[in-house]
Parts: structure tokens; sequence; C-alpha cells
């Protein structure tokens, strides 16, 4: 029995509708998107023209006040310390990750045994939610805490992590870094075993050193990966919201040393009910990353 | 045969949108809980019978009421009952509130909108836009009564001559908002959850230490000085103790209290149009200099609420909190350290005779309702002793009672700490600060913690928050 019978006509009416054939089977695919055509559109396109609109709007009854809202984002000392903390932790958390995590990936992949026990314990932590990871964070934070405890036994001066401007970013910092570093290994590793082990043969019968092979071999063909990492780091770290209002609250205490950019979206927003001063926010939000991103893209000379 | 196939396909998917779609339509009964159980309900009680049950009045039932009433309320609320997972005690559900009202009022069903503190706000704006309710919890009173979306209550309460002096003192006050038309502040909403903030002190430390207890209205003076004298190795046990302890996340708030007992106060005003700050007066400046000093006898984490965890247990090493919710019952009850803590009231301004932040919960009636004859009557059984007892014995890590009625409650007799919680609810500022609304709040904060990390002087930092508070009033008219 065939499972196609050519012999029938490829069109049937549906009641009073008769489609063409390859529009009859185009219309099923399409009834298949529908559901997520229709969430695309209710739940990202609206809001995102809604977000606009309200942009230039002010107060409960939405008065017209022009590019009034954009002015007053960008002449706000707190809007612009709320960049420097976003950038201060992001330009550490992705200089400190990749590098890291491409070391352990390559120290992992050396490996003939255990790999696989090691690649699950260092994404653990990236399949934690990051409220429950910042949870633990103010433990392992805490002044009688156990980094406080590792530092003094090093013999370092007992640090107050989150009471200090300075030492509460760097506190956000070792978080993201912990949280983002198994998802840099799981990408390095998935990278480094699709080196062609040929390469490696051959540098050896020519006598290079394994360190040679690793500088000439391994990270000429890491470039894709390291770069795809940095670009998707810097757009989450723009957005980072989550660890620090974790660690510092609504206002990114102390004085505002954990105060992000979508932190400040996010108070002005929800904690004032400024949703034009929030929405104009976010669109200048928007304009970073792209700009950011299209910056990255250009100096890493990367094909998106 | 494909063909045939794709055909049942397209039916088949067209219907299964079609479910989902109905599946999504919000009709009775689906996301609220409108407890067609009533019976089982009445049954789950398990013969312990709490006060609330002993308070339900045999009265005659009201007539004239039909319908259904809709009621919203935020927080840890939920229709059945449910186990607390830290203290394992079983809390009776507001399916009793259900009960004793649609008893009250036969013919009425009532449904509960159960919503959690998630973006509350919003949520409520959409509910009273759209009247998805009748009768809402509504602490964010002012930003809603502005924008003409509640009903004013006085009508109501002249019409019934309702008497509201069975509130403790200040609670209705506390709510009063202002509606588009108003020129002074109105009754929106009565109170029906109270909340404040206390002092609350280790009396086995001030023992150990040798120095007498805080006085029921300690001065910032008998703070200081009695904080002073329990900083440092205990002379008893030998470990490190600390004078006091503040909630580093409402700093501002502590100061601003402090600012009240010098005889100092936020502002005046209460529309952000007509509204005047006085962040930067001679007694802010000094209230925060006062923390500032206050500081030194704190754990070194105060300012992220760091060093003082063990406050209300055994192994506390902290002798005063400025700044206890009064929710420290239950953990008092939880620690079995009821008779090694007491409370202390807030201070006072000195001719207002009043002082802290106004909190807790209102309800309102939304002018969207259809039903607000109805919405009134839940208000005042929400000012009932019935209503009231079941919060106090139900929801009491939540909610506090507001009725004058309660000091005479044999349970809350037999609570060491309630006489103060309730002396101090009858003292908060009122009206709430209306600052706090908005950016002013923020301000405020930020620039607190500035003084208490040494960045600012306390009188630059509250120039500054005066002149950046200010600025951004102006921005709002």
């Amino acid at each position: 029995m065939s499972l196609v019978n050519i012999s029938k006509p490829r069109s049937q009416p549906i009641g009073r509708w008769r489609l063409a054939p390859r529009r009859e089977s185009h219309a099923v695919w399409y009834l298949f998107l529908l559901p997520t055509l229709l969430g695309i559109l209710l739940f990202t396109l609206y809001p995102l023209a809604e977000s606009l609109r309200l942009s230039f709007t002010r107060g409960v009854s939405e008065q017209f006040v022009g590019v009034q809202n954009y002015s007053d984002v960008l002449a706000s000392g707190t809007f612009w310390y709320a960049v420097y903390n976003t950038l201060y932790i992001t330009v550490f958390q992705l200089f400190i990750a990749i590098p890291l995590g491409f070391l352990i990936a390559c120290l992992i992949n050396s490996l003939r045994r255990t790999s696989n026990f090691f690649k699950v314990l260092f994404y653990i932590p990236n399949a934690t939610s990051m409220v429950a990871a910042a949870t633990v964070f103010l433990a392992i934070l805490h002044p009688d805490g156990p980094l406080n405890y590792v530092m003094e036994l090093l013999g370092l001066q007992k640090v107050v992590w989150l009471s200090q401007p300075v030492s509460a970013k760097w506190g956000a910092v070792i978080l993201s870094v912990w949280h983002w570093l198994g998802f840099v290994i799981i990408i390095n590793l998935a990278n480094l075993q699709a080196i062609p082990v040929e390469y490696y043969e051959a540098s050896s019968i020519d006598g290079a050193s394994p360190i040679q092979q690793w500088w000439w071999i391994t990270v000429p063909n890491m470039i894709g990966s390291l770069t795809i990492l940095f670009v998707l780091g810097w757009i989450g770290g723009l957005q980072r919201f989550a660890d620090a209002y974790m660690l510092g609250g609504l206002q990114g205490s102390p004085a505002r040393s954990l105060h992000t950019v979508v932190g400040f979206i996010f108070e002005r927003g929800f904690g004032g009910s400024e949703y034009g001063i929030a929405s104009a926010a976010a669109y200048i939000l928007f304009v970073f990353i792209l700009i950011f991103t299209y910056i990255n893209t250009k100096l890493l000379r990367m094909k998106i | 045969m494909l063909k045939a196939n794709s055909r049942y396909l397209v039916v088949i998917l067209l219907l299964s949108f079609l479910l989902v779609l109905s599946a999504c339509q919000s009709g009775t009964g689906t996301s609220s809980q409108n407890g067609t159980n009533t019976a089982g309900a009445a049954a789950d009680t398990g013969g312990q019978e709490t006060e609330a049950e002993t308070a339900s009045t045999e009265q005659t039932p009201a007539k004239g009421f039909s319908g259904t009433l809709k009621v919203q309320l935020v927080g840890d609320f939920a229709f059945e009952d449910k186990t607390d997972p830290v203290t394992g005690q079983t809390a009776k559900g507001v399916k009793i509130l259900k009960d004793e009202f649609e008893k009250r009022y036969p013919g009425v069903t009532v449904e509960f909108l159960l919503m959690g503190w998630d973006n509350y706000n919003e949520k409520t704006q959409t509910m009273l836009q759209s009247g998805a309710a009748d009768v809402y919890q509504v602490p964010g009173i002012a930003n809603f009564a502005e924008q003409g979306l509640l009903e004013p209550l006085q009508p109501y309460i002249e019409r019934d001559s309702f008497d509201l002096g069975i509130y403790l003192n200040g609670q209705v006050d506390g709510w009063r908002a202002m509606g588009p038309d108003d020129q002074q502040p109105e009754i929106y909403g009565l109170p029906f959850i109270g909340d404040a903030r206390l002092i609350v002190y280790d009396k086995q430390l001030f023992d150990e230490w040798g120095v007498e207890y805080l006085s029921e209205s300690p001065s910032v003076d008998e703070v200081m000085e009695k904080a002073a004298k329990m900083t440092g190795k205990n002379p008893k046990t030998g470990e490190q103790n600390y004078g006091l302890t503040f909630n580093g996340n409402d700093a501002a708030d502590t100061v601003m209290n402090i600012n009240e007992s010098l005889g100092g106060q936020w502002g005046t005003g209460f529309l952000w149009k007509d509204m005047k700050l006085e962040f930067d007066s001679a007694t802010m400046i000094k209230a925060a200099e006062w923390l500032k000093e206050a500081k030194k006898l704190a754990p070194e984490g105060v300012l992220v609420n760091q060093g003082s965890e063990n406050f209300y247990k055994d192994n506390n090493n902290v002798a005063i909190h400025l700044r206890s919710a009064p929710g420290f019952i239950n953990s008092l009850e939880t620690f079995g350290t009821q008779d090694r803590y007491q409370a202390a009231l807030l201070f006072t301004h000195p001719d207002k005779g009043m002082g802290g932040m106004f909190a807790g919960s209102p309800f309102a009636i939304g002018t969207t309702s259809q039903n607000k004859d109805l919405a009134w009557e839940w208000l005042k059984f929400s000012g009932s002793e019935f209503f009231q007892q079941y919060m106090w014995d139900e929801q009491r890590s939540q909610s506090m009672p507001v009725v004058k009625a309660a000091a005479e409650w044999e349970s809350v007799k037999a609570t060491p700490q309630m006489d103060v919680i309730l002396k101090q609810m009858s003292q908060l500022w009122a009206p709430r600060y209306p600052y706090r609304s908005g950016q002013p709040r923020y301000i405020l904060s930020e620039n607190i913690e500035r003084i208490l990390l040494g960045e600012a002087s306390a009188a630059d930092a509250m120039k500054k928050a005066q002149e950046e508070a200010t600025k951004w009033l102006e921005s709002q008219k």
C-alpha cells in the first residue's frame, strides 16, 4: 500500500472552501506556526510598540512629553552610575570567566577518565537559578562566611563583602563568574572536541611540544567559540539584574553600588510607577546593546 | 492517505486551538477561589474552635443583598487551610471569611482573587481599570485614589453612621488619600491589616551587662547610651556583643523617625504638585549624624542586614534592634524566646505625639465595582471582631489587629509584647509618608547610605537629597 495515493486529486473541498494543492500544504504549516506567531505578536511585538509609545508619555494620564523622558534619563547621574556598575561587573565577569573557562575546558578535554564528572560538576551552577545561587552567595559573602574563612586561612584580611561599594561589586563579579563558568566550559569543550585530531598528529610528527600545539592549533581553532561567548556575555551582562538585585536589593545597596541599568528601569517602572521614564531607559539600553554588539562583531571580525 | 491525514490534522489542530483559547478565557471560578465546597470547608475546622469562630455573632442575616462579591487579597493568603513550613502550624484559609460573610448576607456569594506581592501595584491598577473585583487590598492607596479609581467612603460612613472609633487611633487617618477633586486627604479605604515597626531588645543581654531595660518609650539618647554600654566583650560569656542594629535597607526610615523625635518632619503636602520636602532640615542632618554614630555600635554588615541573623534566637549577640516588624512575635514563638525579648515604642514627635512609618493594608472599593453597597458591607465586615480575630489567629505572620477590641482578647493579653505593638500602631505618623511612593524615597535612601558609608557628610548628602528630590517633584508638575 502506497503512503501517497497519487491517483487521487491533490485537493478536496473542506466545506465550501477549496484550496489549491500547494496552498493547502502550506496552510497546514502556517496553522502549526499560528500559536507561536500569535505569541510573538501579543507578547513581544505589542509590548515593544506599547513601551515605545509609553516612552514619550509621563504620569498616570500618559501625557505626551516628546523626548523629555529620554533627555531626563540621559541627564540622570543615577542612570550613568548604573551604566558604570553594569559595565564594571560585566567587563570583569567576561575577562575572568572566558579565559578561565577555556583553560578548564582544555584541562577537562585532556582527561582520559572522569571528564564527564568534571563537565557535570562545572555545569551545575549554570543550571541553578540565579536567585537560588545569589541566596547561597549571600551566605558565602557573609562577614563570617566561608569566603572570608578561606581568605583568613590564606593570611588575607577579612572583607565585609556586601557592605562596601567596591567589594560589593566584586561580590557580584564572583557570583556571575561562578554561575556562568559552566556554560563557557561546555561551549569550549564542544569546540575543542571538534578540532580534527589529525592536526595534533601531524604537529607531533613535526616535533611540536604540547604547549606549542595548544598555542598554534588549539587557540586559533577556538576563536569562533570565544568570540560568540564574548558577544553573548556582553549582551547578557548589559541586561544583568537578578544577581545585583538579590545581593543589593531594589536600590543596589550600598549606596547604589549594585544598581544596574535594568535595576534602574525596574526601580523607576515598578518602584515608582514611572513607566515613561522606565520605557525610555529600556530603549536606551536597547541602543547600547545594539552599539556594543556591532562594535564587538566588527572588532572580532565575527560573521553573524 | 497523507492528504486525507492532513485534512484531519487541520481539523484536529483547529479544534485543539479553540480548546486552548477557551481554556485561556477567565471564566468564573477558574482563576478565582469561589469555594464551592463550603459544606466541606465547615467540616474541615477539625473541632478546634478559633477565637474568630467564637466571635461569629448570632446576628440576624442582612436582607436586600444578592449577587457575587469579588474580593482581591494580596499577600500570603490561601483559600484552603495550609501548613507553615517553618512552624508546622496549620492556618485556616480565607474560606472562613467567605462562609461567615455568606452566612451574614444570605444570597451573596464571595469570590476571592488571591495574588502575591510581586508587582501588586501594576496588577491592582489593571484590575481596578477593568473592574475585575469589587473590593481591593490597596497598600498603595494614594496612587489609585489620585486617578479616581477608588470610591470615596465618607458618604457610606455617614449613611450608616459607621463608628470609626472601633479602629486603633490613627489607623483610619493613616490611609487617607486624595482623589482628583479633593482639597485635602479623605477616606478611601478602611484598615484591615495592621503593621508597624518597633524597637525590640534582648533582656538577657541587658541583664548580663547589668544595664537597666529600655523604658517603654525611650529617647534616642537613652538608646545610644545603653547600646554603647553593651558593645564589646560580654562580661559573662566573653563573646563579642553589639549594642544595636537596624535595617540597612530602610535606614532612611529610621533616620526619619529620629528626625521626628528631634521635632522635625518629612515635609508637607500630599500630592506631588504641592509637596514640600524637608530633607535638609537641621533635625534631619542631626538625625543622620546620630545614625552614623550608632552604626559604630552595630555589626559590620548592618548596611546589608548582615550580622544580626541570630536576633530573636537563643544565641543572639545584639542588644537592641531599632526596627523590628511586629511579626517578630512569631519568631519568638518559633524559637521559644518569648520571655527573653521585649518591645519598646519608636521615637515620637514631641508636639504631635506620633512617629514612625505608617504601614499595613486597607480595603477600598473600586469605582468600576457593580456592587458597591455590598462591597461597603465587606469593608464593615473587615473591621468586625470576627474578621480581625480570624486575621490574628490564622494570618498572624502577615497581619496585626487594627481594632481597639483586640486589646481584650485573651490570646493578645497572653503575648507579652502585644501591648506595646498595639500602642505603637496607635501612634504611627499619619497620613503615611507620601514621598515614599516615588523617587524622593530612593533619593533619600541613597544619600543616607552615603552618609553611613562615610562617603559624604550629613549636611552635604542631605542637601543633595533635597535638591534632587525637589528637582524630581518639579518634573512631576
